[in-house]
């Protein structure tokens, strides 16, 4: 039996498809299974096409998955939309609606012979069974159920929670689609079985949510009262999550007239003495610059997140990129430092926000999440995270003494000034954009400027060498070598286990703090390496160029970088690392030879 | 020049006395806030005169303020700084960077002719024969003040005519 | 002894010393805001003001207050931060018709439509004095400057009608021609309970052409109180506000009689309303559980 299937299906906005996932996923859930889920559309609001990923193990996922093992068409136009976002291979079981009078010899799949190919009068079984053809997606989870054993119970479950208040005939015809796409698969069962064995955490409670829900929780959790914000895709529903919660912990949303005013209010609140936070996605980063400046130079914490797509402009509104990281690391006029941080899973979105406030509120500087729009839409079921093990830090504040003839910007040993926040008596001062002397008065001196540059960059020292923020797996000796951050990370993760079981003797470094660029884990990183690839989905190969600006990278390093919904496979890497492995041979012996 | 609030058909001496005193206060201050501002901004001349001008309003402020205060004791204050404005003061914009000295005593001039104005006004208005005294001593007063500034004048001698502002660097952007 | 009476005017005064030139207006807005906070009376620390950039916005760092100099045409936005994130502070923003009404312009029919309690002061001198003279929205049209030098071509913003018509609770005009009367105003525009406009014509002697200075000013300076303008009357204040550029208007053109609820009380009822059935911070994540 299987431990992991990946499915992907496509049809057009009204074939539910995507809620299909959602129910495929928390059926998953309930039975214990792992899954990850990620969804695609056309640029449609509606009626558009789309498509979701859903991959189901019983263990714990890295990434959305490679080639599919089961592609479900509702019609092949829509599939085929999609591209190498839904990759057919000979060991995927191609299931398509008949009614689209394809014969399963002539799918318009080129150059791939599937697995397996099966026809399904899906529309007209919905039609009979639920009276209507919308009930194509419930036939399609039926059929699902039948062949690859998942969700038998579950699904029809929280179908019926979902309708329980459309009434019960709403409910009984889903049931009686649901039933017959199951009995379809048990009368044409599949020529090799690819059912997925039960999963040994049945029971347990899961969590179920996407990368921008767990960001915004996050920030919740860390202390974060004030969300300042303007709608833009795929960063919106963080804002909406705080417009749901975050007056319960006395906090406030605003969903300003723009992205200036979005963070203007942010910088405000932090100003006003609490965590604060914005979020966008690269346009919005354009526009925000100028106020990160101001944050900078007034040592205000506030914390940016950049949910990434494909870039510049427009762009690619719903996919995903790596393609901010130059924006986000040297987004503002003038010299300085603002720490990025990136996420590589929904699971670890929630450690990487709270790190976020708390190196924002600790050095007193704006941080930015690199977040993608894979992590920020992609579903994930989780295991419960213990949240106390996570430690919240405050900014520090001026205390009696501090507070006698109060110097805002005080220089200290660790070059971090107390701060003081309106309402504290003693603590009055001027923050601004000019540059200020230590008590904050103006100043257009050449020495201060030179003095307070110092103090702004030399405050950061302390994180570079914040090894946690970074991951080593595989073996730490190994020759060869990869780099990976991001949604990325997680293929590489999967990329790095096949590797390992082939036998290659490999590594993966994962930053989760890109900027600044911690030289010294870098350079002990490359100790070993004698060949590498720094993978990003970037066109300028970004990742590859930031490194190289900071450290000398051993010249066997190359960049593996491509434009944005464009994923990368595991298998692709792990080709690209026996590629490496033989070049290494074939220098190894090269060195030899002269020696004979 | 602008008052408020105030009748002076019913003024009692108290309240013209306060009223004297907070006519020197704001002219104290306007003084001394011109004074700072010459300081800032490299015109060390009129910031002297200026501060001359601070010294003879404090002077004569003081003076009222123990009259005020052998009469009535500390008896609380009627009239509000916000009745007044400008009776002695000169306009906010009588200061310019780099005014000569020649200059700052001709705003200061003008004031003093500005306040003497507004005591000569009020007095038709006035019945009470005290507060009548007071106003009368007051317009004299503001002749004194006249003199002392047209002295002033008179020690820098005969106005040259030249323009110092044709030598002045044009202001610099921030 | 009330609190009203706990500060002078001088207790706002701050130790930094202006770099405004000499004669300029602002320096009598400083004065009527020192005068206009110790009428309230509230102490320093619980006070945040706010600006831009430009001449104007200098003015946080001359009170004794929270000050905050930020970017140019952002200083609503801040503003509007700082008094959601706590509203127990007397918020103030300040800053020039540049500032207000160019880079800026988006921000204010924000501001009121929203009704955030903050006051917000601009200087208005028809000119960008910090870059040295150049056309600023409010500038009239046919006017000289080094980047109109054959006559602007463009009409002026008139920043009384726009506020108006984009709905402010409070709208008035000062001047530094009755310094008294711009304290009452600034003090009045604190007092009101929601977004409150302060236009303030404030001369640059720099740049400023004559009419502009004081002495032109007081020749087309009316108070609205000797109008016998009723405050109350919204249509009214609009068909006087029309004069702008030709009459200055003092005093308090509108002022709502019956002020709309705050954003901000806003904020406060429903955090009041939503905190009883809050998760305990760390059991957060409950929420994404699918059971």
């Amino acid at each position: 039996m299987r431990k992991d299937l990946v499915f992907g299906m496509a049809g057009s906005g009204g074939d539910g498809i995507v809620s299909a996932g959602d129910s495929l996923l928390q059926a998953a859930a309930a039975e214990g299974y792992h899954g990850v889920m990620t969804k695609s559309f056309g640029s449609q609001i509606r009626g558009g096409e789309s498509s979701c990923r859903v991959r189901i193990a019983t263990e714990p996922i890295l990434n959305p998955g490679g080639n599919l093992d089961v592609a479900v068409a509702l019609n092949w136009e829509d599939f085929l939309k999609f591209g190498a976002e839904l990759p057919v291979s000979g060991n995927t079981v191609v299931i398509y609606e008949a009614a689209t009078g394809i014969k399963e010899t002539e799918i318009p799949l080129v150059g791939v012979t599937p697995l397996q190919v099966i026809a399904v009068p899906i529309a007209a079984m919905a039609k009979e069974t639920a009276g209507t053809e919308r009930a194509k997606n419930t036939v399609v989870l039926g059929l699902i159920a039948g062949w690859f054993g998942i969700g038998a119970v579950a699904v029809m479950k929280g179908i019926r929670k979902k309708l329980a208040k459309k009434g019960e005939e709403l409910v009984n015809a889903n049931q009686r689609a649901f039933d017959a796409g199951r009995a379809f698969a048990m009368e044409h069962p599949l020529k090799t079985s690819m059912a997925v064995m039960p999963s040994e955490t049945k029971g347990q409670v899961k969590l179920i949510t996407d990368g921008n829900d767990m960001c915004a929780a996050a920030a919740i959790f860390a202390g974060c009262q004030f969300f300042g914000g303007y709608p833009i895709t795929p960063s919106t529903e963080i804002m909406q999550f705080f417009t749901d919660h975050v007056w319960k912990y006395g906090g406030a949303v605003l969903q300003a007239e723009d992205e200036i005013a979005g963070i203007g209010a942010a910088v405000g609140a932090s100003f006003a003495g609490k965590k604060s936070m914005t979020a966008t996605s690269g346009p919005g980063l354009s526009l925000k610059s100028e106020m990160m400046g101001l944050a900078s130079i007034a040592e205000l914490p506030l914390v940016i997140v950049d949910v990434q797509r494909g870039g510049p402009s427009t762009g690619l509104p719903t996919k995903t990129e790596q393609s901010d990281l130059f924006a986000a690391c040297f987004s503002a006029h003038g010299d300085v430092i603002r720490p990025v941080l990136a996420p590589t899973s929904v699971a670890d979105t929630f450690r990487i926000t709270i790190e976020a406030f708390n190196i924002a509120e600790y050095y007193q500087t704006p941080v930015i999440i690199l977040s993608d729009q894979e992590i920020a839409s992609r579903k994930e079921t989780l295991d419960p995270i213990d949240t106390s093990q996570f430690k919240i830090i405050n900014r520090q504040e001026p205390h009696g003494a501090d507070l006698v003839d109060y110097k805002r910007f005080k220089q200290t040993d660790n070059h971090i000034s107390p701060i003081s926040h309106p309402g504290m008596l003693g603590g009055t001062y001027l923050a601004s954009g000019i540059e200020h002397v230590e008590s904050g008065a103006p100043t257009n001196s050449g020495s201060v400027h030179q003095r307070m540059n110092d103090k702004r960059t030399k405050k950061f020292d302390p994180l570079k060498d914040r090894k946690d923020l970074f991951e080593v797996l595989g073996n730490p000796d190994a020759p060869i070598a990869m780099i990976a951050w991001g949604s990325i990370a997680g293929v590489c993760r999967e990329a790095l286990a096949m590797a390992q079981a082939e036998g290659l003797n490999v590594k993966l470094l994962v930053p989760y703090l890109l900027y600044p660029v911690a030289e010294g884990v870098y350079n002990e990183f490359f100790t070993s390496v004698q060949k590498g690839l720094i993978i990003e989905q970037t066109h300028l190969a970004q990742t590859f160029k930031l490194l190289r600006m900071h450290i000398d990278l051993p010249k066997g390093v190359k960049s593996l970088a491509r434009s944005g919904a464009n994923p990368f496979l595991p298998g692709e890497i792990v080709a690209a690392l026996h590629h490496l492995l033989s070049e290494l041979q074939r220098s190894h012996e090269g060195q030899l030879q002269p020696q004979e | 020049m602008a008052i408020q609030g105030i009748d002076f058909a019913n003024l009692s001496l108290m309240d013209a006395l306060d009223l004297a005193i907070l006519i020197e206060d704001e002219a104290q201050e306007r003084y001394q806030d011109f004074a700072a501002q010459m300081e800032q901004h490299h015109t060390p001349e009129a910031a002297k005169f200026f501060t001359y001008m601070v010294e003879n309003e404090a002077k004569h402020g003081r003076e009222l303020l123990a009259r005020r205060t052998q009469l009535f004791g500390d008896t609380p204050r009627q009239v509000k700084a916000a009745m007044i404005f400008d009776v002695e003061a000169p306009d906010f914009d009588e200061a310019r960077a780099f005014m000569s000295a020649r200059e700052a005593m001709a705003a200061a001039l003008a004031s003093e002719v500005k306040a003497h104005a507004f005591f000569e006004s009020a007095l038709p208005s006035i019945k009470d024969p005290d507060v009548r005294a007071l106003f009368e001593e007051l317009r004299i007063e503001e002749i004194e003040h006249q003199e002392l500034v047209q002295l002033e004048l008179a020690k820098l001698g005969k106005d040259n005519g030249v323009d110092g502002s044709a030598y002045e660097d044009e202001p610099a952007a921030q | 002894m009330s609190a009203t009476c706990e500060f002078q005017a001088k207790d706002y005064k701050s130790d930094l010393k202006p770099i405004w030139c000499p004669g300029c207006g602002d320096f009598s807005v400083v004065q009527g805001i020192y005068r206009a906070l110790a009428a309230i009376g509230r102490p320093p620390h619980e006070i945040a003001f706010v600006s831009g950039i430009g001449c104007s916005s200098r003015i946080p760092g001359y009170t004794t207050a929270y000050g905050f100099n930020s970017v140019h045409g952002r200083s609503l936005p801040i503003a509007q931060g700082i008094k959601l994130a706590n509203p127990d502070l007397l918020v103030l923003a300040a800053g020039g018709d540049g500032d207000g009404f160019s880079i800026g312009g988006g921000h204010i029919a924000h501001l009121i439509r929203r009704n955030v309690d903050i006051t917000y002061i601009v200087m208005d001198n028809q000119i960008y004095g910090l870059t040295k003279g150049q056309l600023s929205p409010t500038s009239q049209k046919g006017r000289v400057t080094c980047t109109s030098r054959f006559g602007s071509l463009e009409e002026p913003v008139n920043p009384l009608l726009y506020v108006l018509a984009y709905g402010a609770g409070f709208v008035a005009q000062a001047s530094p021609t009755d310094l008294a009367g711009m304290a009452a105003v600034i003090e009045e525009a604190i007092r009101y309970p929601g977004f409150a406009f302060v236009n303030i014509q404030s001369p640059c002697v720099t740049y400023g052409e004559e009419a502009q200075q004081i002495r032109g000013l007081k020749a087309i300076s009316e108070s609205l109180v000797s109008l016998g303008h009723n405050p109350a009357d919204r249509l009214a204040a609009m068909d006087l506000a029309q004069h702008y550029g030709e009459k200055m208007h003092l005093g308090v053109f509108y002022r709502n009689p019956e002020p709309a609820p705050t954003y901000d009380a806003l904020v406060r009822e429903r955090q009041a309303l939503l905190s009883k059935d809050a998760l305990p911070k760390e059991n957060i994540l409950d929420l994404f559980i699918k059971k």
